[in-house]
């Protein structure tokens, strides 16, 4: 047997088998491609068209006039700054909460640790608008929360936490919150406990382990659940508009009014593209941050 | 010394209250929402003051709500099948494959997930309306699928990782073809992996919000979007009840899904 004799024989089996792989990742390249990125396509290329009050846009036409609005008009700076302050805050308290709350899960045994999980996973599944209906129910200024605490004698007034900014928080923060919390947990699994011991034999307590074995181990999960939390809530729609007042206005809601109500859609394109390019940013630099990048798309 | 320690302890006392704290803000107003659906007067009332199941009943006698229930059901349906069919397929093609082409393909599958519910709504919104699919139930089918594929994709994957392909060798060895192979020997093992991947999807689809309320039409709106509408007007212990529907089917897929694949599992697979 020489090589080139054996050369036709693998080719001939490597061939089906690669024929096999590409008809086997077909259907995620058709969904993902045609109802995906061909479309995310359609928009860009709507956001360089022309703007008119006579439909929604010049088919065919040229031009920078949607950009030209999202880079000159005030509001829309003021509403963008807004949003990603909102953002930055969200995501500062969602990866906070996680950190403790995936700790507790990874620490406890038995059924604290049933239903830790548990909660975090019902709520992960549990849709946004079922959320919102039960912050507005416990936290409202006639809610259970402040029925309780003023019919208890702790507090004289009610607590204001819904229809401001601090309503539209903690309704975002239910969204994300969940989400964070696994990201957390999944990495926060594989960390060895005999690790833990080894620092504790070494002479280090809690405080010492979580800062010097638990946190480090746990960076990946934290920049995941940093991410997912901080690309979720520049894409804020229902919690602001349900739970925030008026004032609390997000990129996502003036997109929206800009396609349905206005019926402007090179505006509400460009501005769609620039949040798509700032979540794209975003995640670029948090893959390129960790060494171990590749790790979180396997 | 006796000092050290006694900070220690409060210190872990202090841990506990906060994470039962944090546990409690996540779940109690869940079940508050349950509790109110149980209640006989017609404003949303906790904690109840007469239990009774007339709610459930007007739930039962109202046209739009049943409607967006079915509605709700037959894009669930079509997304479960629809992204089981492409994560599965998507999980069998790229075993045994490293390295960039991987990587490349799993970004691509995980993308949707990462870019704004809005974004992807209006994208489509404007994409759809210009075949005229808009308000469609293929066009929620086809979005929600964005969503659950990369779930789907990411159960089946770890599912197979777990069977021992040897298996599948041994049985086209013995003369089985790759198909039969494959459907008598793989899918019985692998079938808790399945039924997990398919609910979860299901749940996925039946629980979205953002999407649905973009490219719903009249005919098509799903159960969340249904509850938004009326909530944007009042507090309606209509919208109590079917809550408390969607949080059953919640619970029902962390009952199934810990039973067959283990709560963590679950967790950390999705």
């Amino acid at each position: 047997m020489s090589l080139s004799d054996s050369r036709p024989a693998r080719s001939l089996t490597a061939l089906p088998a690669r024929w096999r792989t590409a008809a086997l990742l077909m259907p995620l390249v058709v969904l993902d491609g045609l109802v995906f990125l061909v479309p995310m396509g359609y928009l860009f290329r709507l956001s360089f068209t022309e703007r008119t009050s006579g439909g929604a846009f010049v088919e065919g036409s040229w031009s920078l006039a949607g950009y030209e609005y999202v880079a000159e008009t005030p509001l829309v700076h003021e509403i963008f700054a807004f949003t990603v302050g909102y953002a930055v805050l969200v995501t500062a308290l969602a990866v906070g909460v996680a950190v403790v709350y995936a700790y507790a899960i990874w620490r406890a045994t038995g059924w604290p640790r049933t239903f830790l999980l548990a909660g975090a996973v019902c709520s992960l599944f549990t849709t946004i608008v079922v959320k919102l209906f039960a912050v507005v129910l416990v936290f409202s200024p006639r809610g259970v929360l402040n029925d309780f605490l003023t019919g208890a004698g702790l507090l004289a007034e009610p607590l204001f936490v819904v229809d401001n900014l601090a309503g539209a928080v903690l309704a975002q923060l239910y969204i994300v919150v969940p989400y964070a919390i696994l990201a957390v947990y999944a990495v926060l699994s594989t960390l060895d406990d005999r690790l833990v011991e080894a620092a504790r034999d070494l002479g280090a307590d809690g405080i010492d382990v979580f800062r010097e074995v638990v946190l480090p181990h746990a960076r990946p999960g934290v920049a995941v659940a940093a991410i997912v939390s901080f690309t979720w809530s520049i894409g804020a729609y229902p919690a602001p508009l349900l739970v925030g007042s008026g004032s609390e206005q997000t990129t996502a809601i003036l997109v929206s009014q800009l396609l349905l109500a206005e019926f402007d859609w090179p505006a509400a394109a460009a501005l769609a593209v620039v949040t798509v390019g700032v979540v794209l940013v975003t995640l670029l630099a948090g893959l390129w941050g960790l060494d171990d990048g590749g790790e979180l798309l396997g | 010394m006796s000092c050290l320690a006694e900070t220690a302890t409060a210190r872990s006392w202090l841990f506990r209250v906060v994470v039962a704290t944090l546990f409690g803000l996540l779940v109690l107003p869940l079940a508050i929402v349950v509790a109110t659906a149980f209640d006989a007067s017609s404003a949303v009332v906790f904690p109840p003051t007469e239990l009774s199941l007339r709610w459930f009943g007007e739930l039962l006698a109202s046209r739009t709500w049943l409607r967006s229930l079915a509605n709700s059901l037959l894009v669930a349906t079509g997304t479960s099948a629809l992204s089981m069919l492409v994560g599965t397929t998507a999980a069998l093609g790229l075993r045994g494959y490293d390295g960039r082409f991987r990587s490349g393909l799993v970004g691509l599958a995980l993308l949707p997930l990462l870019v704004p519910g809005v974004v992807i709504a209006v994208t489509l919104l404007t994409f759809f309306s210009a075949f005229g699919l808009q308000q469609s139930y293929l066009a929620l089918v086809l979005a929600h699928s964005l969503w659950a594929t990369p779930l789907t994709f990411s159960v089946m994957q770890s599912t197979f990782a777990r069977f021992d392909w040897q298996l599948h060798e041994a049985a086209m060895d013995l003369g089985a073809s790759r198909l039969t192979a494959f459907r008598t020997v793989v899918v019985p093992e692998v079938r808790a992996g399945l039924v997990v991947a398919a609910l979860v999807a299901f749940i996925v689809s039946l629980q979205e919000f953002v999407m649905a309320l973009f490219l719903s039409g009249p005919d098509t709106r799903t159960v969340p979007v249904q509850a938004w509408n009326s909530l944007r007007q009042s507090l309606d212990p209509l919208v109590s009840v079917v809550s408390t529907l969607l949080l059953a089917a919640v619970l029902l897929l962390v009952l199934l899904g810990g039973a067959l694949a283990g709560l963590d599992r679950l967790a950390t697979d999705t």
